[in-house]
């Protein structure tokens, strides 16, 4: 079994700021400290101003960060979170390596997965920063390139079995030694690009990058001298981490369990587990995904940098969203993994496609487990919720564009995906992910200007949202052909179509798969015509596309909140007005009929499907009804009460599931479904089940489980009753 | 008697600046009012009053009269504007709700920007039921690929005219190219909706990149019908009382423009009251004979900071507001949340100080109404910078108990400092926040802040300056006459001016040349722009001498930013794109360091601008004052809270040129205070602009 802790090696002892532990006092301290964040924000200007990439300068996927002399991260920009550990991984990798000098003026390029990279695509850049003779600080920057070689353009490879398949592998190679050029190894890098301008453009942005941190840190050292900077820097990740330790022992101790799902490796649709069993004592937390599915033969694999990358890109959103995000706040983490698993892959498994496939997937049973924790902490539950953009589709083109030049294209619009329901707020419509805060998608003009796209809507896709007392955010929905160029090489694949990973939360419902279809012969001269339209499967890999083709695609809505028949029949007929929801969803997801406008109507077919769903009359046995109030919420229709017999979970209704434990499904109406009906627009894999729960009295909705249909759900939240006992005594 | 007048309403404060021919420049605040006309007229009285003349008597001696406003603002932030409907390309109606995705996160501070769930709070300018997809579609190179239906276009717009309209916005795919479809459109509302305000895109925002420009339009038909009615009944007001000149506005570019050219396009004026405060600068430099300037405004909440170089302030075109991507070439001000408000707090034995403002209620500790938090302006009071009985001219009683208090508190208490240490604790912090917003408006875009001049205005400014002179090596600052109104001084200080963008789109591979059918284009653009430029120029200062600017917007191929580089005039041929390239690979480097400029990429051309302005005759120079003298002195903090200097205080308002003093020593305007560290000299020159000077170790 191999345990890693998410923290990197200590560098220095240091104490929270104004603690016994420390010598520099706190003014200096703050003024670093935001000197630090100015610095890594000036590091995002350099780099998005000289890059170009689309990747870079719209969608934000990218890294930028200060790091400690062992590779913990200090500061970093609000990208792709991701990324944060994976970098420190490299610095610390540069520094195992004896024959590797490290020198002023020096930069390291690198984007190899079995030592530090999410995937090949991910290049990276670090520099160290030198006071005297002494290495104070190293600076790191990261990019998705668009392509960098390998079988197939943009380096992901459908068909590939191992890691030399794919796009080029850089272990770790000195690009600027002393200040001077590599040009030799410049050149050898670009070379195996197909794009070889755009990939020389963004290294000399990581360049200016890195230079802008390396002066303004050095600056900084004059100024203060170096050793009260490198103690600043250890006390930014000591004051982190102490918010987070203040912060895990607030949440409620006990055992969560999520899993989600991923199907299709590229060589055959075979539906992946991701599994994250949590463990929270205290102040501290294990994930465990030994339950994942072994290692896939096809891309679709991380390697334990890219579970690192998942679990940093997961604690931070959901946990640590009023805090510096930065090392801090990860060590409290501890992470169970043995290797060969999917998200541990061993080498040379391919893993061209990580960062949308299993770092994706692994990240969403990661937030949606740690979610559950939330859910039972009175102080936090108002933020508890399902998964925003549970997927993010791949459309990749390359040829010669309009303009004569060989191009390649990533479309960034597709993270344009639902943002999840709030317990009392719907999800933002096209919101797109968590995990990177700033990330954006260009205009349907800026792209059909550079790249040969011709589209025909983008737009928010009806019913996409996840139904729930509180909706999911509607997915965005683009249907394109080519532009200026009679014909290329597209690349389509994706998971998502038969999993829905845009979890639901407390009975509220996923999202809508992905739908995406293509229509043979379906346009001409950029005008719609009757065409052959097929759905296409997750992975239907690379196609020639020619200008008379029209591929059109809906993305996964986010995860609902609550059971949507308790949705106020006045929202829902907001949604139906506004096209967010079509009248035939409204009745029969939500109940609402006739628009909502028919109160009693709405009422008797809301009635209906709360019988229809349990199949019986409500019960009513009042030895299985709590009499008292509840203590303290387990979700939005699930509470923990307590009496003579000691601790029960009772629903809203006050019906009893269990009692002495918080396993509370075996007392709950279950139903479990191999295929949904139409109006969820969720697609099930052969492989998947969903299972619903209702309330035995009322017949609410209190969970959705989706899991494999050989295996019963397992319950999810076992919390510590004893220690909910000793903190509600200590309440009194 | 001859007056210039700049007047600028703020969102508490509705201020007033006026020179006449006689002397002095006069300033004069009054509360901004809920109709925004009758605060005006207020300060227009209180300046009247103050040359014993009735308020016909002043307006009538107008000679220019420069107006800044934040209506058009509040209009959008309290979705107070017309009502509005937004016409576009048929499968696109979405595009302001997706917003790109910025709009979720749009005015998140750098602590909020972490918090999903602080996102969304900004809806769409126009909501999704007053958009209306029209059947029509043109593309990139302006084909039209779908002709516009206009049966459908007319049918849509009838079922407009039940639902109350009063505004709308026409923003199609490629209409930049393009523009028969909107043109189109607009005939038919002008023949289904007669006498609504209509704003098509490729005439108020030129640019590629539909959300922006749909935003944009969107907000300047919201606007139109209000800022038009405010603007008429403010000339109408004046013109009754005898006024002779049109009322100018200060637009978001720096340059003023009568009603008569802006009523179509209120968008160019919407966040006015930083440019005036960037061109109340650059006129107070003219005056001095500087060039590079970098201006400073505190106030209650936030720094602002714009640079000037070579006598232009840099600009940005895009701004953002309510939420939206608004395209309109603007004075580029960076601010930050951090101001004389700015709130100090303790949490895990880390002092944090802004950007949380405890605003004007309660405000800072020591206002007394019931505000408990210390704020920068507490522990100024600690620090003896500020006078408790001489604050904002007397007008208000500072508690430096409540102040002491709010510190001891919460924060000396918790990091076991004394009460000095704190609070010099407290302004180190916001201190060095402002200075890292000056490195990064300098330094970070590759400019050297010792070649500049820092000019410090509002009320806060100047007592900061000295420190943040320090932090970036400069030897000193200016106060400028009206620092605590340089927005009104700067609307009645600028220039009519006016910039039009035309899109033109040109790739040339790495060593290649453009054809001459791409020369034709770009000569083509800023033929159309110029013209339009000299059109609108001459309707506003018919008598002017008017001068235009010509930029092309220029990138690597590839890239997405783009920088402005200047054209000069005659006729666009290979030699003028190859100046182009070369100014532009020059500029780049200076931004990202030598060996940046990658020319193996090729370049792409995206539009041209052509900046447009005509000079208006300046006021005649203030010359009279008073002389400075001391009247007391007090313990001041610099630099060590344990050694409190005792520092002599002047008390003027509008001190006498060659009047001088040594530091320590702090000047007390109504309003502001002048801080001057020991070591340093301050000396007013023939302007009323106190310049205040390290001297050297």
């Amino acid at each position: 079994m191999h345990r890693s802790a998410l923290r990197a090696p200590r560098c220095i002892a240091s104490g929270a700021p104004g603690s016994d532990l420390s010598t520099i006092n706190p003014i200096i301290f703050e003024v670093i400290r935001n000197r630090l964040i100015a610095i890594t924000e000036e590091m995002r200007v350099a780099l998005q101003s000289v890059s170009g990439s689309p990747t870079v300068t719209e969608a934000s996927d990218f890294f930028t960060g200060l790091f400690t002399p062992v590779g913990a991260v200090a500061s970093m920009g609000f990208q792709v979170a991701y990324h944060a550990p994976v970098s420190g991984a490299f610095i610390r990798h540069i520094g195992s390596k004896p024959s590797m000098t490290v020198a002023d003026g020096d930069m390291f390029i690198g984007n190899d997965p079995y030592i530090a990279a999410l995937h090949q695509n991910d290049v990276q850049m670090v520099a160290p920063i030198f006071a005297g003779t002494e290495i104070i600080a190293w600076a790191g920057v990261e990019a998705h390139e668009t392509d960098v070689g390998g079988m197939d353009f943009a380096s992901w490879s459908p068909k590939a079995k191992e890691i030399w398949q794919e796009g080029m592998r850089i272990p770790c190679v000195k690009l600027i030694d002393g200040g001077e050029m590599r040009d030799d190894v410049l050149e050898m890098i670009v070379t195996a690009s197909r794009l070889p301008a755009l990939l020389g453009l963004d290294i000399r942005a990581f360049i200016a990058t890195l230079n802008v941190a390396r002066d303004r840190v050095s600056e900084l050292a004059r100024r203060y001298g170096a050793d009260v900077v490198t103690e600043a820097m250890g006390m930014v990740i000591a004051s982190s981490e102490a918010r987070m330790r203040a912060r895990l022992k607030e949440l409620p101790d006990g055992e969560f369990h999520a899993a989600d799902f991923l199907e299709h490796d590229g060589h055959g649709n075979v539906l992946y587990t991701l599994d994250c069993r949590i463990e929270k004592r205290g102040d501290a937390l294990t994930l465990d995904y030994s339950g994942s599915s072994r290692q896939s033969p096809g891309f679709i694999n991380c390697t334990r940098p890219g579970l690192m990358g998942a679990v940093c890109g997961s604690v931070l959103p959901t946990f640590a969203f009023d805090m510096p995000w930065n090392q801090g706040a990860l060590t409290p983490f501890e992470v169970v993994a043995p290797d060969g698993l999917i998200c541990t892959a061993k080498f040379p498994a391919p893993v061209g496609s990580a960062t949308v496939e299993t770092v994706w997937v692994t990240a969403n049973a990661t937030m949606l487990a740690l979610n559950k924790i939330l859910a039972a902490s009175p102080h936090y539950r108002h933020r508890a919720q399902g998964l925003h953009a549970g997927a993010m589709a791949t459309f990749n083109l390359g040829g010669i564009n309009q303009f004569g030049e060989p191009f390649g294209l990533h479309l960034m619009d597709p993270i344009a995906a639902g943002g999840a329901a709030w317990p009392g707020k719907d999800g933002v419509d096209g919101g797109g992910p968590i995990t990177s805060p700033v990330s954006c998608i260009a205009d349907v003009e800026k792209n059909e200007q550079v790249v040969p796209l011709f589209y025909f809507h983008r737009r928010l896709a009806r019913d996409t949202g996840g139904p729930g007392k509180f909706r999911g955010g509607m997915s965005a929905e683009v249907s394109l052909t080519l532009g200026g160029i009679e014909q290329a090489h597209a690349l389509v694949m994706t998971h998502g179509v038969e999993v829905p990973n845009g979890h639901g939360f407390a009975g509220g419902w996923p999202g809508a798969t992905i739908r995406q279809t293509w229509g043979r012969n379906a346009a001409k001269d950029g005008r719609l015509t009757d065409g052959e339209w097929q759905v296409f499967p997750p992975k239907p890999g690379l196609m020639l596309m020619t200008n008379r083709d029209v591929f059109a695609v809906s993305w996964q809505g986010g995860g609902g909140y609550g059971d949507p028949l308790e949705r106020e029949p006045e929202a829902v007929a907001r949604d139906v007005a506004a096209g967010a929801v079509s009248p035939e969803a409204a009745e029969m997801v939500y109940g609402v009929c006739h628009n909502g406008l028919d109160r009693p109507a709405t009422e008797a077919r809301r009635t209906a499907i709360r019988l229809d769903r349990l199949g019986r009359p409500f019960t009513r046995d009042p030895e299985k009804m709590f009499p008292g109030a509840p203590t303290m919420a387990l979700s939005e229709s699930l509470f923990l009460a307590h009496d003579r017999h000691g601790w029960h979970v009772i629903t809203r209704a006050g019906y009893i599931l269990c009692t002495g434990s918080t396993r509370w499904r075996a007392g709950a109406v279950a139903k479990t479904w191999d295929k949904l009906p139409d109006t969820f627009m969720i697609r099930l894999h052969d492989d998947l089940a969903a299972t619903t729960y209702y309330c035995p009295a009322t017949g609410t909705l209190l969970a959705v489980d989706f899991h494999r249909r050989d295996e019963v759900p397992a319950d999810d939240v076992v919390l510590d009753l004893d220690a909910v006992s000793r903190a509600q005594r200590s309440m009194k | 008697m001859g007056f210039f007048v700049g007047t600028d309403v703020g969102g508490t404060f509705t201020d007033i600046w006026v020179s006449a021919d006689d002397g002095n420049t006069r300033v004069f605040k009054s509360p901004t009012t809920v109709d925004v006309l009758g605060g005006v007229i207020d300060a227009i009285r209180m300046a009247a009053e103050s040359y014993g003349l009735t308020f016909d008597a002043f307006c009538a001696g107008i000679e220019r009269f420069g107006h800044g406003t934040t209506i058009g603002l509040n209009a959008l932030l309290t979705g107070n504007a017309a009502k509005t409907a937004v016409l576009t390309t048929r499968g696109f109606g979405d595009t302001l709700e997706i917003g790109r995705l910025r709009r979720q996160t749009s005015g998140m501070n750098e602590f909020e920007r972490t918090d999903a769930y602080l996102r969304n709070r900004i809806p769409p300018l126009v909501p999704r039921s007053r958009i209306v997809e029209i059947d029509e579609r043109i593309d990139a190179n302006g084909t039209v690929i779908a002709p516009l239906d206009k049966a459908q276009a007319r049918a849509e717009l009838r079922a407009l005219q039940r639902r109350g309209i009063e505004a709308i916005a026409v923003c199609t795919l490629w209409a930049t190219v393009n523009p028969v479809h909107e043109r189109r459109l607009r005939v038919l509302i002008d023949e289904e909706l007669p006498g609504t305000f209509v704003s098509l895109s490729h005439e108020i925002s030129p640019g590629v990149g539909e959300y922006a420009r749909m935003s944009t339009t969107a907000a300047n038909a919201a606007l139109g019908p209000l800022a038009g009615r405010y603007l008429a009944s403010l000339e109408a007001r004046l013109q009754q009382a005898s006024m002779r000149v049109p009322v100018l506005m200060m637009t978001c570019a720096g340059g003023v423009l009568p009603t008569s050219v802006l009523n179509d396009r209120p968008a160019y004026a919407l966040f006015s009251g930083p440019a005036g405060g960037v061109m109340g600068s650059r006129a107070t430099a003219k005056q001095i004979g500087l060039d590079n300037i970098l201006t400073m405004d505190v106030g209650g909440t936030s720094f602002d900071v714009g640079v000037i170089v070579k006598g232009k302030p840099i600009m940005r075109s895009e701004i953002s507001v309510a939420g939206a991507d608004i395209r309109v070439l603007s004075i580029d001000v960076e601010s930050i949340g951090a101001g004389g408000g700015s709130l100090a707090s303790v949490e895990f034995g880390e002092l944090r100080v802004g950007p949380r403002s405890a605003g004007a209620n309660p405000g800072p500790a020591c206002y007394g109404r019931g505000g408990t938090e210390p704020t920068a302006t507490d522990a100024d009071l600690v620090l003896g910078v500020l006078d408790p009985a001489n604050f904002l001219g007397g007008r208000m009683q500072l508690d430096t108990a409540a102040a002491q208090r709010a510190i001891e508190e919460k924060v000396a208490k918790p990091l076991g400092m004394s009460l000095t240490e704190a609070a010099w604790g407290i302004r180190q912090i916001l201190d060095s926040k402002m200075a890292d917003l000056l490195r990064r408006m300098t330094i970070a875009r590759g400019y050297d802040p010792r070649e500049f001049t820092l000019l410090a205005n509002g009320g806060a400014g100047p007592s900061h300056a000295w420190v943040l002179c320090e932090e970036l090596g400069l030897d000193g600052f200016i106060v400028p006459a009206a620092a605590t109104a340089e927005s009104a001084y700067g609307t009645g200080n600028s220039d009519v001016g006016l910039t039009a963008e035309r899109p033109a789109y040109v790739r040339v591979s790495p060593g290649g040349k453009p054809t001459a059918e791409h020369l034709a284009r770009i000569a083509a653009a800023l033929d159309s722009a110029a013209a339009e430029v000299r059109s609108n120029l001459g309707l506003a200062a018919p008598k002017a001498t008017m001068t235009g600017e010509r930029y092309v917007s220029i990138r690597f191929r590839g890239q997405t930013n783009h920088i402005d580089v200047p054209v000069d005039g005659g006729a666009f041929d290979l030699a003028a794109f190859a100046d182009v390239t070369r100014r532009f690979e020059t500029q780049y480097e200076t931004l990202f360091g030598r060996g940046a400029a990658f020319s193996n990429a090729g370049y792409e051309i995206l539009s041209v601008r052509v900046m447009g302005s005509a000079a208006l005759a300046p006021p005649a120079a203030a010359t009279k004052g008073e002389p400075l003298t001391s009247h007391k002195s007090r313990k001041v903090v610099f630099g060590d809270p344990k050694t409190p200097v005792g520092t002599a205080i002047y008390l003027t308002t509008f001190p006498q040129a060659g009047a001088s003093v040594e530091g320590p020593a702090i000047i007390e305007f109504p309003g502001q205070s002048v801080v001057v560290p020991p070591g340093a000299t301050a000396a007013a020159d023939a302007f009323g602009n106190l310049h205040v000077t390290r001297t050297k170790p």
